[in-house]
């Protein structure tokens, strides 16, 4: 490789890495997270709340909940799961604006009840963090600005392969720990970033796909179909068998269904159907489900007619795609981590966390090297204020990230029931926190305020276990968790991560009380009392 | 060897535009001429997933390119093959 290639490399490197790296810390911390996201809901509802009717009666709900609001029919979801976070059994919405659903469930007694109540889900709310990095805005205005972050982030990673290739071999494994912190940090950088790196390029070329495929399907419709992307997406629909026919029909029972979809596909696990136009001979049913043998996007479906049992669509049933949606769908499943069960959920936590260590490095690394060093007998020095300035950002986004998403996950089972809106308050605790930490980080300097948010996440994380601890001890005081193994994974793994804090807090105060003083990670107070010597 | 020149400014927005600009075109192309044609259902997902893998690889190298200028006319032209063959195609296949 030429020196001078090298060089210009560097200087795209810095730059793409500068601009995209906190941004890019926030959706990866928070993505980590995501992957976890059914566990999370679980920890965040209260164990059996409701009772939910018995699968064996469904047929029976339908039956009964259409004959009572025949508005339910055009569409409505029949929930198959028994875990604590599901809330009713039967639930429609009044259109697709409307955010309070209603539920139908048959009493003990053998009343069929309604309810209609405002639903969100804490799992939601830190996917959202992950798609947004947390930008609000109309018109996902987020997404499209991490859209061009993830380009960039793409950009980055090609340059950063492009500096590190001369010195591969030579340097991968060496992590040089030792007083040269910067070459260890650097060490550091390089080696997670090789290893990484096919996940990496997989999550930024579909990230910018997540983000951007609105315009880039119109730019498409536009240079290559000539307009006729919209018929051709028509055609593709998976509902097109399913012909529009209003005269009144009996549908099959659920199990009968059930039944047809799992000789389509045996290790498909359904999880809801929806169905649409209920009682009519063009009804339709998608059977959403899992199947941990392929990959997929996400949940994957087949389409079934209600009247008939004829499976209408495989397109999106995993295993049975076609060519052109399973080949998207494993593009899907390599950023999602859905193939594989729970090890590779765990590795692309794993992943997502040191991807977030990544970003920060390269901004440690980027201060480093701009870092102004104390001559012998000069005096001390003051640092620039961009390094200074890139320091305390640093800190105050990446730990406030950290701390805002741990407080909020904790305050969802304090507040969860007692507030009307908890929407509101989530949004309100989330940023309150993440703007006080990086403010906090501001006013007290990138050295200080590590240490102190540090801290700050180490109680907040450890304030999950904690909670659910409390619950147990006094159920009086009403946020008893669930007691699923799910629930008690996010416990575990939260006080753990709290340990992590703790260590790093403590390491943190060690180089701020005794570490060099010509940097930015030296405390006032310290330079101070060197300077009255 | 020639020296790079660094041409930031002229480099970035070569390969931004007419980076796009030709992954819509190749993506584009094999939209009409691979497996099935153009109106295969559902093979449109595949064509717009083809679309940033092309674009952000010439945006990555294209700083290897010596200079600006050079960056703007190599691209320039590999766009005007590749949206000759577009047209070519949405006037001779129906």
């Amino acid at each position: 490789m030429r020196s001078d290639v090298v060089r210009l490399y560097k200087v795209v490197h810095t730059w793409t890495g500068i601009t995209a790296g906190m941004f890019l810390f926030i959706a990866f911390y928070a993505g980590s997270i995501t992957v976890f996201a059914e566990p999370l809901a679980r920890w965040a509802s209260s164990p059996a709340s409701v009772r939910l009717t018995a699968l064996a009666q469904s047929d029976e709900l339908i039956a009964r909940t259409l004959a009572a609001r025949p508005d339910a029919a055009k569409e409505f979801t029949l929930h198959l799961g028994e875990t604590e976070d599901l809330w009713a059994r039967l639930t429609w919405r009044k259109g697709k604006d409307d955010k309070s659903p209603w539920s139908a469930d048959i009493s003990s007694a053998g009343d069929l009840r309604f309810a209609r109540s405002y639903r969100s889900s804490l799992s939601d709310f830190v996917d959202n963090i992950h798609r947004t990095a947390g930008i609000p805005g109309a018109n996902d205005i987020g997404e499209t600005l991490m859209g061009v972050v993830s380009a960039v982030y793409a950009v980055a990673l090609v340059s950063g392969l492009i500096v590190v290739l001369p010195s591969l071999v030579k340097d991968l494994f060496a992590l040089r720990i030792g007083p040269n912190l910067k070459r260890m940090w650097l060490d550091a950088h390089n080696v997670v970033g090789v290893v990484s790196l096919p996940f990496h390029i997989v999550i930024a070329l579909s990230a910018v796909v997540f983000c951007l495929h609105e315009p880039l399907y119109d730019a498409l419709d536009y240079v290559v179909y000539d307009g006729r992307l919209k018929s051709i997406m028509a055609t593709s629909n998976p509902f097109t068998a399913i012909k529009k026919d209003e005269r009144p029909a009996s549908m099959l029972p659920v199990n009968v269904l059930l039944d047809r979809v799992k000789a389509a596909s045996p290790s498909f696990v359904p999880v809801e159907m929806r169905y649409r136009n209920a009682g009519l001979r063009g009804a339709s049913v998608q059977v959403w489900g899992y199947d941990t043998r392929y990959m997929t996007r996400g949940k994957g479906f087949a389409v079934i007619s209600p009247v008939t049992g004829e499976i209408a669509n495989t397109d999106y049933l995993p295993g049975r795609e076609g060519t052109w949606t399973g080949i998207v769908a494993t593009f899907f499943a390599l950023h999602f981590a859905t193939f594989g069960g729970d090890i590779v959920r765990v590795c692309y936590f794993l992943l997502g966390i040191a991807g977030a260590f990544l970003f920060y490095s390269g901004n440690l690394l980027w201060i480093e090297s701009r870092r102004r060093t104390e001559r012998r007998h000069g005096g001390p020095v003051n640092q620039k204020t961009s390094t200074r300035t890139m320091a305390a950002a640093t800190v105050g986004v990446c730990l406030g990230v950290i701390c805002a998403i741990s407080i909020t996950i904790v305050a969802e089972r304090w507040l969860s029931g007692r507030v009307a809106n908890i929407d509101v308050w989530r949004n309100a605790i989330y940023y309150c926190v993440f703007l006080g930490s990086v403010l906090w980080s501001f006013l007290r300097g990138a050295a200080a305020a590590s240490v102190e948010l540090l801290w700050l996440a180490a109680i907040a994380t450890a304030a999950i276990p904690l909670t659910t601890l409390t619950g147990w001890t006094s159920p009086a005081l009403g946020v008893q968790g669930s007691a699923s193994l799910a629930a008690l994974g996010v416990d575990l793994v939260a006080l753990f991560s709290a340990l992590c804090f703790v260590w790093m807090a403590r390491s943190a105060a060690h180089r701020v009380e005794f570490g060099t003083a010509d940097s930015v990670w030296a405390a006032p107070q310290r330079q101070l009392r060197e300077a009255a010597r | 060897m020639k020296e790079i020149r660094p041409d930031w400014i002229s480099k970035t927005l070569a390969g931004a535009i007419l980076g796009f600009s030709l992954a819509l075109a190749l993506a584009g192309l094999f939209a009409w001429l691979g497996p099935g044609g153009l109106g295969t259902p559902n093979k449109f997902q595949l064509v717009m997933w083809l679309v940033p893998p092309i674009w952000l690889t010439t945006l990555s190298l294209c700083f290897l390119f010596t200079s600006g200028t050079r960056a703007w006319l190599w691209l320039g032209g590999a766009n005007l093959i590749a949206y000759a063959g577009l047209f070519a195609c949405r006037q001779l296949i129906h």
